[in-house]
């Protein structure tokens, strides 16, 4: 996965910039159809196959959501949310795994060179060797993706199963998608096939139909055709997701002005240091027990 | 110099905590400073690992904040503002460029010093409660992400504070030869008494090494 050309990286600034791209590759997305999904739950039972992971077996919550929630050991979830319509009880299924930001908030939250990184192709993936578990990723993500793992507190969440990708296969979850929910392309292909199906939903009477792939992140690598654009929260999803005010101010202010700061405090220390120099006592001076502070300089 | 004339500026006691909560705080700035600035995460490495300074900043940081805790009750009294101290600090030009005859007697702490001391009591206590909102695993969970990206945001801004203070508390304590002395050893001469902290003299609980030992 390392030959794929990395094009932001979590720790590093403009001015030390992760790889290159030399290659221009397109952004892929994930299409997520919620008007086709009928909550089958397939997407999540291969993504725990492929990328192998085996969360405790849950109880029974009062939902048939299962696990309750996200876990370094469950990376997609299918969430059943119960929504009343005019008096009617209604599923709302949602895919829930990473978004796949194009102005990541976890990214720009990492506090380690490296450990989050953004490829060319527009996949975050987490570097979890590197990951040094301060957890800054999980508060950042304004879909609450990233969780830590309690064996060995590291940050984990979906990569769009980056391996498959790399040898052009599609991801776990999309290939397993028995509704035709879940596609999977460039984004440029997915976008035009969002717009040509919400024509149709809105035509068939869902007038509120829309794309979920929300400017406050760039815009997302796994955008969602939803039956009410208005209503994003009846799926879980936040209504305007962004990176949050103090950890821009935390990286855009006070990083550089912190860096200010320490530099102008020991530039003003050394100035002093070669210009004032040492403030000596003279101890030869008989010791006189004087309360009162002579006018006579002390200085050498 | 007469040594049995020495004054005891510094007990045992503090001068243990003192240096403890140097040793501390070189390990919580050198990790943290790998934290906050991840081109600089080498300096981390004296935890050994990227994970382990992750591991070791909120310990000793604790263990730096916590004694200094202890100082503020130890050193409380001598902190207190009094008459002279903003005259001396309307004099601060003539104190940087030692213009002695021009400065104002103080007591045992100086009005900068005594900024100093407050600036790491308030910045320590809010260090460890920001900190104890971010430490992953064991108390993050309990807090809103939200409230959890503040305490990042207060944590960084009172790390910054702190170590430009102690950028100045090293500073000014390498340039009045005979203070790191004082904070080793406990004793200074009454000379230096009398050139930098004259009233410290007055005090009636002070204290030479002769009194001290006989």
């Amino acid at each position: 996965m390392s030959a794929q050309d990395i094009i932001l990286s979590s720790g590093t600034s403009e001015l030390t910039p992760a790889a290159q791209v030399r290659r221009k590759l397109s952004k892929v997305a994930k299409l997520f159809d919620a008007t086709k999904c009928n909550g089958c739950k397939a997407c999540q039972v291969s993504c725990s196959e492929w990328n192998d992971l085996r969360a405790p077996v849950g109880s029974f919550q009062g939902s048939y959501q299962n696990p309750m929630d996200l876990s370094s050991e469950c990376w997609t979830l299918m969430k059943y949310q119960e929504v009343e319509e005019n008096n009617k009880l209604n599923w709302r299924f949602a895919h829930s795994a990473c978004m796949h930001c194009d102005d990541p908030a976890c990214l720009t939250a990492c506090s380690t060179k490296g450990a989050i990184v953004q490829r060319a192709n527009g996949v975050v993936d987490f570097d979890s060797d590197k990951c040094t578990g301060c957890g800054y990723c999980v508060s950042a993500c304004p879909f609450d993706v990233p969780r830590l793992d309690p064996i060995d507190q590291k940050a984990y969440k979906c990569t769009m199963c980056s391996d498959r990708i790399q040898v052009g296969q599609e991801p776990a979850c999309v290939k397993s998608c028995i509704t035709g929910a879940l596609k999977y392309g460039t984004r440029e292909d997915m976008l035009f096939i969002a717009d040509l199906r919400i024509k149709e939903l809105r035509k068939r009477g869902y007038v509120n139909a829309g794309l979920y792939n929300p400017e406050g992140v760039g815009g997302t690598g796994m955008i969602m055709i939803l039956h009410d654009i208005n209503q994003p929260q009846n799926y879980g999803l936040p209504a305007d997701p962004k990176t949050s005010v103090p950890i821009k101010l935390w990286q855009d202010v006070v990083k550089p002005l912190g860096a200010a700061g320490i530099i102008a405090t020991v530039a003003v220390a050394c100035l002093h240091r070669i210009t004032v120099g040492r403030n000596l006592v003279e101890e030869d001076e008989p010791a006189q027990f004087d309360h009162t502070h002579s006018d006579k300089s002390d200085k050498e | 110099m007469h040594k049995q004339n020495m004054i005891l500026r510094h007990k045992l006691f503090d001068r243990i905590c003192h240096w403890f909560v140097v040793a501390t705080g070189l390990v919580t700035f050198l990790t943290g400073f790998a934290f906050f600035f991840p081109s600089f995460q080498w300096l981390g490495s004296i935890a050994g690992t990227p994970q382990m300074a992750r591991f070791v900043h909120p310990i000793a940081g604790l263990m730096m904040c916590l004694p200094l805790m202890v100082m503020l009750v130890r050193y409380y009294h001598h902190n207190k503002w009094e008459k002279n101290d903003l005259t001396w600090m309307l004099a601060i030009k003539d104190v940087m460029f030692e213009n002695e005859d021009k400065i104002p007697a103080i007591g045992h702490y100086n009005p900068g010093q005594k900024v100093l001391f407050r600036t790491f009591v308030v910045t320590s206590i809010a260090l460890t409660i920001t900190g104890i909102m971010m430490w992953q695993p064991y108390f993050a969970p309990y807090f809103e992400a939200s409230a959890i990206q503040w305490a990042i945001l207060i944590h960084a801004i009172c790390a910054v504070i702190m170590l430009i203070f102690v950028i100045v508390h090293f500073w000014m304590a390498t340039w009045v030869e005979g203070s790191v002395a004082g904070m080793l050893y406990g004793y200074v001469s009454r000379a230096w008494c009398k050139k930098h902290h004259p009233n410290m003299l007055n005090d009636p609980e002070l204290k030479t090494n002769k009194q001290e030992k006989h």
